[in-house]
């Protein structure tokens, strides 16, 4: 992929990503539920 | 080939970066924490003055929001009541992950620890006082493995869980009256 086009995904992938947790009803949940089973999981 | 890989590696790499912050910063000012992130100062709820409460409704309670007044943040916490008395524990506190991660611990163990609670929606302001008296660990720690076994049998949690605060991985505070206050 060119450089151009990369950052063009990269900032697509930012913005909506933040859209989603802030205003996808859940999401956010969902996602901090997996990171917090990834953090209990490797903080041994 | 390499170009690709290092290209997959960074949109991964921003997608952690990016879900960590949002949440961060999402969090930072609200009144209580979410689930991973901490918040602000708990705003909401009715503040409880007089005498402390019959702590055994608790046992009824799988976490409750506990904020730090020095530094100014809150998060979400299990509780054990033993003997009357309310505790918090904070674990892996040994690993280079829980030192991020419950890094709130040392703060609470090195500076003030003045704290309020808040539990089904009520206020407590309280004091945070590390506890290392062996003691009383085994009452914390049968609470413990009645409350958060999961599937395991109780016996079995709360052993573990006695074993983690006597290796210093699991800290335990006490979350007392402050100076003047309660009974």
């Amino acid at each position: 992929m060119k450089t151009k086009n990369y950052l063009i995904l990269c900032a697509a992938i930012t913005l909506a990503l933040v859209i989603s947790l802030l205003y996808l009803p859940g999401f956010s949940d969902t996602v901090e539920q997996l990171m917090l089973l990834f953090l209990s999981t490797f903080s041994r | 080939m390499l170009r690709i890989v290092l290209q997959g590696i960074g949109v991964i790499i921003l997608i952690l970066a990016v879900t960590i912050v949002t949440l961060k910063i999402a969090n930072q000012g609200a009144d209580g924490p979410s689930i991973l992130f901490p918040g602000g100062e708990l705003v909401s709820g009715e503040l409880h003055t007089g005498s402390d409460p019959d702590w055994r409704f608790t046992d009824d309670v799988f976490t409750i929001e506990l904020q730090l007044v020095n530094p100014l943040s809150s998060r979400v916490i299990f509780i054990m009541e033993s003997d009357g008395k309310v505790y918090i524990p904070s674990g892996y506190m040994q690993s280079f992950l829980g030192r991020i991660w419950k890094e709130w611990a040392f703060q609470a163990d090195e500076g003030d620890g003045l704290a309020v609670a808040r539990i089904n929606g009520t206020r407590y302001e309280r004091q945070l006082i590390r506890i290392k008296d062996t003691d009383v660990i085994d009452g914390i720690a049968a609470k413990f493995g009645s409350k958060y076994a999961g599937g395991d049998p109780p016996e079995a949690a709360a052993a573990f869980f006695k074993k983690s605060v006597t290796d210093g991985d699991t800290w335990i505070f006490e979350m007392a009256p402050r100076d003047g206050d309660g009974t």
